[in-house]
């Protein structure tokens, strides 16, 4: 296939958390606000002239110092993200916003802050303490917590607009965005697809780590190119898998992927798009039925679709299988892979429990990996995905059904 | 030469600690033997098939050397209290042990007594049931896997092997890890008409009941509690979550809460509390007059455990005049160790695979553990007067429960709290566990290196893995204060038989 329209603009953007389109932002008089997690709901740090940055630490090479402060056994991204505000790669951020929800990156940025890491004079940071179940009441204490940790803070301090009709503005530019995203979306479930998984994580990572007013403008133009995009004749991949698991903010991944042929059509990780890339429904007026204003509807939104694994309540348990199970069936994958960022609590339990029950149960093929942050060249994980490939394909040869 | 044979640890003889502490400590241990054998014969049949069911049942076999190496060297006040909190233990724990296997229905399929039981996470304190008087509450890990994993070293090494087996990553706590591995062998008792899951006291304790909730397929209740747990505005979370999990069991168990006795339960913990901040200021003096695994293991155990039991209570009572004595009579309590070269603060979460730690570290280089951090928790005083403050107190006092009272709620709750102790107790020593997977604290390691030298307090740094001796053992960590006592402190040791020993085999 031709390459996609803007790619390797993308690519540049993706070098550097610091990228143009965030330059341009604050050059214009914008507030960044970085944050690295679901839980801190993205759309409402896009409020007023206040922007997003979920942070990456691309190129990441020693993690020397990080690993003297936190030791070597904390998650990869945890200690990238640690290295990367000590050698001055976030000195542009005003602000740090995160949640108690993994102790391991609420050390980040509490280390950030004990060492004053951030060399912009205004900059400040703040934790939520974030519920681990869906409640009327614990839905009430996550939206106080956003108001007054997040919203409170950014106007009180940065003089961001946090208004409803801001509020309002930008839901719209996001679900502007998500319903590019979702048009894109449809195009992984063609059986011989039209765009790369490599490419849709670089739309994905980008629409993540760029302004979102700055990088609308580029994705419409990449999805206009998708429209009369034509695929190569001969469907390169093997196998189609869903991709569930830690944080995956590196392309690389995909690529690699790819080169076993393996397709990622869903990408159900921290940083993927499911969730994070789908409208968010608010009512039109001032509260909805069920007397819920603005600010708590697209809280209650995000904690009902977060897939974090600390949620522990068994209906989310249990609903993070089936959503895997819907993906399987809408994107007509051939397998899972659950894949675990060394040394995440978190998704190392998830890993473990869930590929039981998503193979032995719902007898949908499982393959459960851990990783490292930077997996350029990670000869054992491809060696795991190659073995994997084969082995769904071996099951189709069982089942009577060709291989590709 | 060490009382205790190499390798194994076995004992060549009763200690000699003088005449009369001698016999005192002989009697303590017939009493132990004493509530050991009741225990066994009052359901001879039932326990012999449990410790045919349980690998872990075996492990309380061993509870009487396991005292034996708490007790260490001491003497007097320190010896008596010693003995007394750890006889409590093991009679409150043989009768939660002897209701949870009548009513098991891995022993007797269909027991009708199952129902008549709340399961509930370790980390709960009991309290939090005492309304429900009608109902047995049992902590569903401290019979399997807690109290056993202090009590022999090996006994989680099989449990973490079979959870690692079934493709748990090594690097978690083994905490965790042993229950996971537990549920996974389904080697949990099958009881309980309800299970009240946590989120304490951290996050692989969080996923870790997802696996123990599927095994034990329980209408469940996960009792959240903030993290941010300091601050004001998650207050109103923290009681709303109360509330809802006491409505929760009242349908569970059709049993209604009974406020009155709630409240009488509150009043007894704060007496337990009030006691317990006693025992600190004891122990803030020239002369704290006990310290060790007898103390701060009872603590855990009376917070959670023997939260407002009325046994407890009273052996509480009697401690605290024991100990209180020397200081009303103006003459020094029995001195342990018997040369006193540092008063040491011990940081972050003992090892339990070491429990004996403090003794050894006293014993050997006369580092007298003044205050453990794990003995720090829920000493917050419950206002009864009113049903809201009650659960306001209860809530609170819920959030401050064993080592996430420190771990979490931030960097200021683990750091501040340090400096504080170190002044309050006037120690020139920090003993600071390096937990090794224990992620939260090791994620402040520089930052708690570079503070410790900017105050000028001296600390040492002891790897170790909560209880997987496999990974660092007694004898490495033992290694780790040697090298520091003898090279930083350049000291020798008080007893130069403890220095280094081969405890591999023992319990």
């Amino acid at each position: 296939m031709k390459d996609l329209k803007h790619i390797h603009y993308y690519e540049s953007l993706l070098e550097s958390a610091h990228n143009d389109l965030v330059r341009q932002a604050r050059e214009e008089g914008g507030v960044a606000v970085g944050y690295t997690c679901y839980y801190i709901p993205e759309v409402l740090l896009n409020v007023g002239n206040a922007f997003s940055v979920r942070l990456r630490a691309p190129n990441t090479g020693s993690l020397d110092i990080s690993q003297y402060y936190m030791s070597s056994l904390v998650c990869g991204y945890s200690r990238a993200i640690m290295e990367r505000a000590f050698e001055g790669g976030y000195n542009f951020l005003d602000a740090f916003f995160a949640s108690e929800t993994c102790q391991q990156m609420n050390r980040v940025v509490e280390n950030i802050h004990l060492l004053d890491l951030i060399e912009n004079e205004g900059f400040f940071h703040s934790i939520i303490d974030a519920p681990m179940k869906v409640t009327p009441h614990g839905v009430k204490h996550y939206t106080n917590q956003v108001k007054t940790r997040f919203l409170d803070l950014l106007a009180e301090k940065k003089g961001v607009d946090i208004s409803d009709a801001a509020i309002r503005q930008a839901v719209k530019e996001h679900n502007e965005m998500c319903d590019i995203f979702e048009e894109i979306d449809q195009l992984r479930k063609e059986e011989n697809p039209r765009i790369t998984a490599t490419e849709f994580h670089k739309l994905c990572l980008v629409s993540y780590a760029c302004p979102t007013g700055k990088i609308l403008p580029y994705l419409k133009e990449t999805l206009e190119d998708l429209r009369s995009r034509q695929p190569d004749e001969k469907n390169p991949y093997r196998a189609r898998i869903v991709v569930v698991g830690s944080e995956i903010d590196d392309y690389d991944f995909s690529e690699l992927m790819e080169s076993c042929r393996a397709y990622v059509c869903a990408d159900r990780y921290c940083y993927g798009a499911i969730p994070g890339r789908q409208r968010i429904p608010i009512s039109e007026e001032p509260v909805n039925e069920d007397g819920e204003d603005l600010l708590t509807q697209i809280c209650r939104y995000y904690l009902e679709t977060s897939q974090c694994p600390r949620f522990m309540s068994r209906e989310k348990v249990e609903g993070r299988r089936e959503l895997v199970k819907q993906l399987v069936e809408e994107y007509h994958a051939d397998g899972v892979m659950y894949e675990q960022l060394k040394f995440c609590d978190f998704w190392g339990y998830e890993r473990t429990l869930a590929p039981v029950v998503i193979s032995e149960e719902l007898g949908i093929p499982c393959m459960s990996v851990d990783r490292d942050y930077a997996v350029r060249g990670s000869g054992q994980l491809m060696t795991r995905v190659q073995a994997f490939v084969e082995s769904i394909e071996i099951k189709k040869i069982q089942k009577g059904g060709g291989v590709q | 030469m060490r009382l205790e044979k190499d390798k194994t640890g076995i004992a060549r003889h009763r200690r000699w600690r003088g005449l009369k502490d001698t016999l005192y400590d002989y009697g303590q241990w017939l009493k132990l033997w004493g509530i050991l054998i009741e225990w066994a014969l009052r359901h001879p049949v039932l326990n012999v098939r449990a410790v045919f069911r349980y690998r872990w049942m075996l492990s309380y076999l061993t509870v009487p050397s396991f005292f034996d190496r708490l007790a260490g060297r001491m003497g007097g006040e320190g010896l008596r209290a010693c003995r007394m909190n750890l006889n409590t233990v093991a009679d409150v724990v043989t009768k939660d042990l002897e209701k949870t296997l009548m009513a098991d229905e891995h022993l007797r399929p269909g027991n009708p007594n199952s129902k008549k039981i709340i399961y509930m996470d370790e980390l709960i304190p009991k309290l939090v049931t005492a309304g429900f008087s009608d109902h047995v509450t049992i902590l569903a890990q401290a019979i399997p896997a807690y109290l056993p994993s202090l009590i022999n070293q090996h006994s989680p090494v099989h449990y973490i092997e079979a959870s690692e087996s079934y493709g748990l990553p090594a690097d978690v706590c083994p905490l965790p890890s042993l229950e996971a591995g537990i549920a996974i062998e389904d080697d949990f008792p099958k009881v309980g008409c309800c299970f009240i899951s946590c989120n304490m006291p951290c996050d692989g304790s969080i996923m870790t009941t997802t696996m123990q909730d599927r095994r034990f397929n329980l209408p469940t209740f996960p009792l959240n509690i903030p993290l941010r747990w300091t601050r004001e505005d998650t207050q109103e979370y923290a009681v709303e979550e109360m509330k809802a999990c006491i409505a929760f069991i009242e349908e569970q168990t059709g049993e209604k809460c009974d406020w009155g006795k709630l409240k009488e339960a509150c009043e007894r913990v704060n007496e337990q509390s009030r006691l317990k901040m006693e025992k600190w200021e004891l122990n803030r003096t020239d002369t704290p007059p006990f310290i060790g695994g007898g103390s701060w293991i009872y603590r855990i155990f009376s917070y959670e455990f023997g939260c407002a039991n009325p046994r407890v209570l009273a052996n509480d009572r009697k401690v605290n005049v024991i100990l209180r004595k020397p200081f009303e009579e103006g003459r020094a309590p029995y001195p342990y160790p018997k040369e006193v070269r540092h008063r040491a603060v011990v940081w972050n979460t003992p090892a339990n695979m070491y429990a004996h730690f403090n003794a050894w570290i006293a014993e050997c280089w006369g580092v007298q553990v003044v205050c453990d951090m794990i003995d720090l928790q829920g000493t917050q005083i419950i206002d009864t007067s009113t049903r809201e403050s009650m659960l306001y107190g209860l809530a609170k006092m819920v959030q401050g429960s064993t080592m996430r009272v420190h771990t979490k709620g931030g960097w200021e709750v683990i750091m501040n709290d340090l400096w504080a102790k170190v002044e309050e107790y006037r120690a020139d020593l920090i003993v600071m566990f390096d937990q090794i997977s224990c992620k939260g604290v090791a994620a402040l390691k520089g930052a708690f290196e570079e503070q410790a030298r900017a105050r000028g307090v001296r600390m040492v740094w002891v790897e170790q893995d909560l209880m997987d001796p496999t990974t660092i053992s007694r004898r490495t960590m033992r290694d780790q204060v040697n090298q520091y006592m003898q090279t930083v402190m350049g000291e020798t040791p008080l007893d130069g038989d403890l220095v280094d020993f081969d405890d591999s085999e023992a319990w």
